[in-house]
């Protein structure tokens, strides 16, 4: 008796132990993700309310919701929105299109196919500034490819400055964007599409179901669960990027291609208004957090109303 | 049937070639660029092949004293990296066996709390981070580059490790417990050694995603007493020469091309891990 209540005694104390050496293992992380994270979050969260002195580095006074008044009454502000929101959606289609589509060509057998799979990865290594200039020499106006090829086969008479037109400036940089953001998810297509049982793919094909039944009824649903993840997930990373903006056209012209992140950079680190930029990171912030949470909401909805599925 | 498999070849083909070419195009203008001279590079001749190949831009642009300054941002690119990535695995390595293993209480909590981090926006904490360095004068260093870093890649790098320790057969860490090893043993001599694809892949990560940091060097080395690669590069973009600004890109983009490509593996592994769950 007093044997059995000795062990179990010992077994807690174990227990605990464990815990605490748990969490000691993961505490340094914690600590230093948490600084970088948690406590400058807070302090944009109070500064977005708030004028900020950027000379004396401290709050010069509360202005309540005035920051976010002046943006949504800015111009600027709004159609930066809603551009980020059409970048978004343009880069994360066309990506998944495409990825899509090259995984199901590198799922397939044919010569040189590991040297293709090489070549489709090496864009995700190139740094986004890298991939800025690149685009930006493919589309410059005195030396770009794009417009020699063009003249060459006669179909522009003259020599264009792509980058002048903020529309079609907009698109290319979506085109960068997209250009480096296949490789990744190409790669999650694949490993999504060889975990598929081919049994089912072979039924269909002895049931007489021809390719383009079998791509839409089902190799299309068995994927959805891998391509919902990652569409939205692109669509984050798309609302993040910065780089090629800055280096190709730099928010120009006439703010063209001001995306949201693009934006608060100038209010921050060009115009200094810091108090304003906090507010703008926030609504940033809270259109990601939209985008990242759609998922789990529309489950909670389906289940709402179809019940458990 | 026979002449289907024909056509199906054909289509294989026709859109492998398409893909590598849209793919793989930018980049060999690139080269082209910086290995013709300026002249040829301006004339309106259209060319797909060089006709005349000279190295003297990359000569010109690793100079010292040129205006991207490229050599000190390499310099400065390849420290930090190294720097972020050890860090990264040191913290790493014991946080993602705890998550894995360990009874940690609100485990998933945290798990989920580290991932969405990393998907939220990098300005929202960058402004505050740069008032703390410029109050600390901390702006310019190193270190002020490591830190942020290290905490931007260190979410990630916890998932990977995470998902590799996952997998180890849990058999020989019980034997190890049951033969009287201590934790820190038990890391050390079986966990470690066990893991080692597994950090390799997170040391690739974490390299390859500081040395194409951009906006956090921009903003927090905002007086140019230290430069990176990518700041370099983007220098140089403001310089019009052309055939310099491509061999530039071309050195920036060295590094990274051969690790992914000699460690392609590994990182398909991470994508494999990532997607079975």
């Amino acid at each position: 008796m007093i044997d059995l209540s000795n062990q179990s005694n010992n077994s807690h104390i174990k227990f605990s132990r464990e815990k605490i050496l748990a969490f000691s293992l993961i505490f340094p992380s914690l600590i230093l993700v948490f600084i970088t994270y948690l406590y400058p979050a807070i302090f944009t969260f109070v500064i977005s309310f708030a004028e900020y002195d950027i000379i004396r580095l401290k709050i010069k006074k509360f202005i309540q919701f005035k920051n976010f008044e002046f943006l949504i009454n800015n111009y600027f502000f709004t159609s930066s929105v809603l551009r980020t929101i059409y970048f978004g959606l343009l880069i994360c289609v066309c990506t998944t299109i495409f990825s899509f589509l090259i995984a199901i060509l590198l799922n397939e057998k044919f010569i040189g196919k590991a040297f293709l799979r090489v070549m489709i990865v090496l864009p995700w290594a190139v740094p986004s500034v890298v991939s800025g200039v690149l685009w930006g020499q493919m589309f410059h106006a005195d030396i770009g490819f794009l417009n020699a090829l063009l003249y060459k086969l006669g179909i522009i008479a003259e020599y264009k400055i792509w980058l002048a037109d903020p529309l079609i400036a907009l698109h290319v940089i979506a085109i960068a964007e997209i250009w480096k953001a296949i490789p990744f998810m190409t790669l999650f297509f694949l490993s999504g599409l060889q975990s598929l049982p081919s049994e089912t793919f072979e039924a269909a094909a002895v049931d007489g179901a021809n390719v383009f039944h079998r791509f839409f009824y089902i190799l299309f649903p068995l994927m959805l669960p891998i391509a919902i993840p990652l569409f939205l997930i692109q669509f984050v990373l798309a609302m993040k990027s910065f780089d090629t903006i800055f280096v190709l056209t730099r928010g120009g012209p006439g703010g063209g291609t001001t995306t949201l992140n693009y934006f608060i950079y100038q209010e921050a680190f060009e115009t200094f208004n810091l108090g304003r930029a906090s507010a703008a990171a926030y609504v940033l912030l809270v259109i990601t957090l939209a985008v990242v949470l759609i998922p789990s909401i529309s489950r909670y909805i389906m289940k709402f109303f179809w019940g458990n599925k | 049937m026979k002449k289907n498999l024909i056509i199906k070849n054909f289509f294989i083909y026709f859109f492998a070639i398409f893909v590598f070419f849209i793919m793989f195009f930018p980049l060999y203008g690139l080269i082209l660029t910086s290995i013709q001279p300026e002249n040829i590079i301006r004339s309106r001749n259209l060319s797909f092949f060089p006709t005349e190949i000279i190295f003297s831009h990359f000569a010109e642009v690793l100079k010292p004293n040129h205006i991207s300054n490229l050599y000190e941002g390499m310099k400065n690119s390849l420290i930090v990296s190294f720097f972020t990535s050890f860090l990264c695995l040191i913290l790493g390595f014991p946080a993602a066996y705890s998550l894995s293993r360990l009874n940690l209480p609100a485990k998933n909590l945290i798990l989920g709390a580290l991932i969405s981090i990393y998907f939220l926006p990098t300005i929202l904490f960058v402004i505050p981070l740069f008032v703390i360095l410029v109050s600390y004068q901390l702006d310019d260093t190193i270190l002020s580059l490591v830190i942020p870093y290290t905490a931007f890649t260190l979410p990630f790098i916890i998932w990977i490790l995470k998902s590799f320790i996952d997998k180890l057969p849990i058999e020989v860490e019980e034997a190890a417990k049951i033969d009287g090893c201590s934790i820190l043993q038990l890391l050390l001599y079986i966990i470690f050694p066990l893991l080692r694809p597994g950090l390799i892949a997170a040391f690739i990560f974490a390299f390859i995603l500081s040395w194409v940091e951009f906006l956090t060097p921009l903003i927090f080395t905002n007086n140019l007493k230290i430069s990176t690669v990518a700041l370099g590069l983007f220098r140089s973009t403001i310089d019009i020469k052309i055939g310099q600004q491509a061999a530039a890109a071309i050195i920036t983009l060295i590094p990274v091309t051969i690790l992914m490509i000699f460690f392609q593996q590994y990182i398909t592994r991470v994508v494999l891990s990532g997607s079975d769950k």
